[in-house]
Parts: structure tokens; sequence; C-alpha cells
């Protein structure tokens, strides 16, 4: 009769020989564990990888695989400092080369995808390895609005997902990230999110980006967008502000070696949903210039009046409007004009704005790939705009 | 006859003008001594009163000067270990977001908080003093310790409805409601209507008047604001019911995110 083995054990493993690959995991059902073994077991020669878990998971399937136990997080859609911390404890314990994180519904991602990310960080001397997916067109829009044009603008990297859940790291890499989560997980704030991109950059560490396809994304326990999106934000906008100091420094992006996925979107009429971000932005200006007064300059309040006058297919937020209404929020948050949580909560209908704008331009056949590299391209051209106003922001004042 | 209605018209005069000469002296004399007790009074109150005008106004002013010279050394030491830069490394994304640096909000701080100490320091001297020359009622003075703390309660009812009229403008706007101004206006009101019947209650002005008139106010407010959050979130109500059978319908449905999704998938932020 075959026995199950069950994992409870947090005492370290024998170190690898040569150190090996440090698997983290999330909490996941047994059947997605037993999918994943099987993908690692398919990609990577099994006695070079060491499994943490959270503790419970069957292990008798898989004899050839070592396991430690990981303490379980407490976020279920994106890796927090507390991961990091963990992470690092446990391969320094266990003496490994390099860790592959995976975020939640990792079982999802491709054996290839699994490979290239382990391949880049243990026998490509990557420092960071990021993974690019797949996405559908009209997916992950917080990122393609704010977090990769200001992350590329602002360090220098050409990190498509810097909020990506499925990384691979050396081990001063993983020390790095520690170090950072250290201080928040001190500061009782171990769910924070951390940016990797931010901190390679800073460290001055090689980042690779590396195609994984599509994924099944876990989805934040709070759907709702007034509340993710401001801690989203307010999370960048702080890593951003302890790094000034580097950002403000002239760096040139290195050229993508990314390819551009072909056009897979017809031109069509863009759905119902345009008239209900376009009526909240329009309740927005209607209700909120005072608001935005205070962060926004003149001129991008005429942009703004000029755009809530737009209707329909024609309504589409200027490139330059929305890099300098980010930046100038950045500015507003760091200065605190006003209270930070009014702030990121005033910056939800220009948002949505963007985004009907965003899918009218691809209703309209344009790549969406394309424009949101546009908007990158944005973001990058007004850099000096931005490092004017963050050193002087007196000369200016909204 | 004649001859007595003379007599009569040549003495009655001197004795009308003496007798009425005698009634005003009289009167202007009382009139004189209240004047002399009322002055007296005043300016025995002044004299008892005096040092503890001074007192306060010394130690408001000493106080004062103490706090600014506290609030420049907080500035300048703060500044040279880099306070607001550490405090943002070990708290990168806190719940508490002040609108003004750490260090300004120390420096402020310890400045009203001298200010602050000054003036009740001020007004327990002037206390003492008034109390000494208690047996000269003036009704207006025992306000004056009533009505710093009126004052405190004012600012803080004020600033408490600033914040509070924003978020709810704010949160209103993002649920896309259209009455979002009117919500917030709502809310300002009634923390404002509260805050001047605290302010009016510790300051013993009304009395039940006051009572009456801010429970017929605020009952007001809240009945309006309850008609009309009703009768027009219904939209939201049935749209936010929507999202949700929509969003159970997407989680039983587990599919792979991919590239090949028509133009009519749902929109995902993240």
């Amino acid at each position: 009769m075959a026995t199950t083995n069950t994992l409870t054990d947090s005492s370290p493993t024998p170190a690898l020989a040569g150190g090996g690959l440090l698997v983290v995991l999330p909490a996941l059902h047994h059947e997605q564990y037993q999918s994943l073994f099987a993908n690692l077991v398919a990609s990577m020669p099994a006695e070079e990888l060491l499994i943490a878990a959270p503790e419970g998971i069957q292990t008798d399937q898989y004899p050839a695989l070592r396991f430690v136990s990981l303490p379980s997080t407490r976020s279920a859609w994106t890796l927090t400092a507390a991961d990091f911390t963990s992470a690092y404890q446990i391969a320094e314990k266990n003496h490994a080369r390099a860790i592959l994180m995976l975020g939640p519904e990792c079982d999802s991602l491709d054996p290839s995808g699994l490979r290239e990310l382990a391949h880049a960080v243990v026998a490509a001397s990557v420092d960071l390895a990021v993974s690019y997916y797949d996405l559908p067109p009209r997916a992950g829009l917080v990122n393609s609005s704010i977090l990769y044009p200001l992350s590329r603008a602002l360090f220098a990297t050409r990190v498509r997902f810097p909020l990506a859940i499925d990384l691979g790291l050396s081990l001063r890499m993983a020390e790095q990230l520690a170090a950072a989560a250290t201080r928040l997980v001190a500061n009782n704030q171990g769910d924070a999110p951390i940016w990797p991109g931010g901190e390679a950059a800073l460290a001055g560490m090689t980042i690779e980006e590396v195609d994984v396809g599509g994924r099944r994304f876990p989805q934040p326990a709070e759907m709702d967008l007034n509340t993710i999106l401001p801690l989203v934000t307010g999370s960048l906008f702080s890593d951003i502000e302890s790094k000034a100091a580097l950002w403000q420094r002239a760096r040139t992006t290195p050229p993508s070696r990314r390819r551009i996925p072909a056009n897979v979107v017809s031109p069509s009429d863009a759905n119902a949903e345009i008239a209900s971000m376009i009526q909240g932005f329009r309740l927005g200006y209607t209700n909120l210039l005072e608001i935005w007064g205070l962060v926004l300059p003149p001129n991008s309040l005429l942009g703004l009046k000029r755009l809530s006058q737009l209707d329909g297919a024609a309504f589409k937020m200027p490139e330059q409007l929305w890099a300098h209404i980010v930046f100038d929020f950045l500015v507003a948050y760091r200065l605190r004009s006003i209270n930070r949580g009014h702030l990121l909560g005033a910056l939800i209908p220009l948002y949505l704005a963007w985004v009907a704008g965003h899918i009218n331009v691809v209703a309209s056949g344009v790549n969406p790939e394309r424009h949101v590299e546009a908007v990158a391209a944005a973001f990058e051209a007004d850099k000096p705009y931005l490092v004017a106003r963050w050193r002087w922001p007196d000369r200016f004042n909204p | 006859m004649f001859n007595i209605l003379a007599v009569l018209v040549q003495a009655s005069p001197t004795e009308t003008t003496q007798k009425v000469y005698s009634e005003d002296a009289t009167i202007w004399r009382h009139m004189s001594e209240a004047l002399h007790l009322s002055l007296d009074r005043v300016v025995s109150l002044l004299i008892a009163v005096l040092p503890g005008i001074l007192a306060f106004f010394v130690s408001l002013a000493v106080f004062t000067l103490v706090g600014m010279a506290i609030s420049a050394i907080l500035r300048w030491g703060l500044a040279l270990v880099k306070f607001d830069d550490r405090l943002v490394r070990y708290r990168a994304s806190g719940e508490w977001t002040p609108s003004t640096s750490p260090v300004a909000i120390v420096a402020r701080a310890s400045f009203w908080g001298c200010v602050l100490l000054g003036l009740i320091i001020g007004v327990s001297a002037f206390d003492a003093s008034y109390a000494t020359a208690a047996t000269l009622p003036i009704s207006l003075l025992p306000y004056l310790t009533h009505a710093v703390g009126a004052i405190l309660l004012l600012i803080a009812g004020t600033l408490i409805a600033r914040f509070l009229a924003r978020s709810v403008l704010i949160g209103a706007v993002n649920a896309q409601l259209h009455y979002a101004r009117f919500l917030s206006l709502g809310a300002k009101w009634l923390v404002l209507v509260l805050t001047a019947a605290m302010v009016l209650d510790h300051l013993e002005v009304g009395g039940v008047v006051v009572e009456l008139a801010f429970g017929i106010l605020f009952g007001g407010i809240v009945l309006t604001l309850a008609l009309a959050v009703g009768l027009g979130s219904r939209d939201l109500v049935s749209r936010s019911l929507e999202s949700r059978i929509e969003r159970s319908g997407e989680r039983t449905n587990d599919g792979l995110t991919s590239a090949k999704d028509g133009p009519g998938e749902t929109i995902r932020h993240f």
C-alpha cells in the first residue's frame, strides 16, 4: 500500500551539490501542485530542484524532488515583501544558487517558460529574469498605462511587467530584494509589493525579460479598482520617491529585443464599457476639477477640458497629456499637495479616460502593443519635465 | 383780587425755580455718585485683572518664541539626519499619508504645542487673578477660558468637515454617482452643524434653543441625504449586483488568458 508523504518538516535539507535552484511556490490546490511538479520535472532535472512550498502538500508522486516548508503569505495575487524575505532566507540556508519565484496560479505556466526563466538565472548569469506575459489586448491596463511607462522612463529598463509574479533571481539579487523587503516587513507591511526592476537598477544588476507565454492570472480579492489602483500606484510612487537620486541621473534605455506581437484585434466598434468610462471621466471633470487644479498645471487642465468635449470613437487621451498627468500626480505625491489617499483617488477618473482612449485606438485597428509603446516613449521623452518639476517644484505651483 | 393775583405771580416763579434747581442738584449728585462708584468698580476690576491679562500675553509671547526656537532647531536637526528620507524608506506604502512632510509636521506640532502651553498657562494665570476679583461680576470674562476650547473645537470641526467632504466627493465620483457633489456638501454640513452646536454648547450660548435647532437641522440633513441616496442609487445597486454576478461567472470560467481573445472580451485592469 502506497503511503502519502506530507510536507510538514521545516528543518533544512542537505545542501545541493554545487548549489541548485530553489523554486518558491505559493499555496495551490493539490491538483495544481501535481500539474506544476510535472511541468517542473519536464523542464529541469529533478535532482537540481529544491521546492519551497507551504506545509501540507503531498509529495509522494515525485520522490526525486526535495522539499522545504515555506511560511504561507496572505496575498493571493502578487508577490509581497514577506515572500522575498522568506525566499532569501531559505535560499541562504540551503546554499541555493538561484531562485525561481512563482506566483499564484503558476500551474498554468508553460514548461518552456519555466525552463527559460530558470536558465536565465542559472546558466546565463542574469541577476533578474522577469516574465513577459502574452496578455489579451484589454488586460493588464494599469500596467500598460502607468506601471510600465513610468518604470521604463525612470529606471531605463524595458521590463514590460514591472510587477511580474514569476521571477528568476540570482542569489545577490535575492539578497538585494530581501533587504528592501525586510524594511517593509519590520514596519508591519509584509503585504506590500516589491518592485524588482527598480531594485535591480539601483544595484546595477543585469535584467532580462523572458517570454513565458500565456498564463492564468490571479485576481485581487478586492476586485474594486478604487482600492487596488491607489494601492499599486501608491506603492510605485513611494518606490520612485525613495530612489529619486538614481532616476534623476540621465540614463539610456537599452534597445528593445522584444517582438511586438501581430495585430490580433480586428477593427470594430468599442463596447459599451467605454461609454461608462467616458461618463466616469466627465463626472470627474465636473466634480473634481477643484482637486485636479491643485495638482495639474493649466495646460493639462485645458487638455482635459478638450478631452471632455470629445465623444465616442474620437475620444482619446493624447500620450503627452497622459505622461504629464502621471508626472504631475507623482510630484504632488512627493510634495503632499493634498492627502495622498485623495490624490490617488482623484487619479482614477483620469485613468478611466486613458483606458477608454486606448480601447478606441485598439478598436480602430492599431496594434495595442504599439500604442502602449507610444505611451511609454512619450513618458521617456517628457522625463526632463518630471525632473524639472521634482527639483524645482516652487517654480510652478498650480 | 388783582392784588392777590399779582402777589402770586411775583412769588411763585422764584419758589418753583428754587425747588426745581434743588431737585436737579440731587439727581446730578446721585448720578455723579453712581458714575463714580461704577468707575471705581471698573478701575478696581482692571487693577485686579490687569496683572492676569499681562501674565496671559507675556506667557503667550514667551512660549511662542520658545516654540519658534524649538521648531527651528527640530527642522535643522531632522533635516541633518534626513528624517524624511528615512521615514519614506521605512514605510514605503503606509496607510497614513499626511499632506505635509514629516519634518514639517514635527516642527509645526512642536511650535503649536508650545503656543498651546503658553495659552493654557496664560489662561490659568488670568483665571487665578480673576478669582481674586470675583466680587466684581463681569459676565463676559468667564467666556474667555471656554472660548479657547470653542476655537479649538471649531478648527478641528472645520478640518474634519473639509477632509470628509473631499473623501466623500472622490468616493462618490469613482462610484459614478451623479449627485456626488450633493453628497459631499451634505457630509460637510453635517459635520459643520455638529461642530457649531458643540461650540455653542461649550460657550453655553443658546441653551435649549441650540439643542432643538441642532436636532432639527441634523435630522433634516440626514433625511435629505437618505432620500437622495435611496432614490438616486437604484442604478448603482443594480450595476453592483450585475457586476457581482458577472464576476462569479468569470471565476467559474477557468480559461487561460490568450492574445487570441476577441474585441468583445471584458476589460481587466490587472
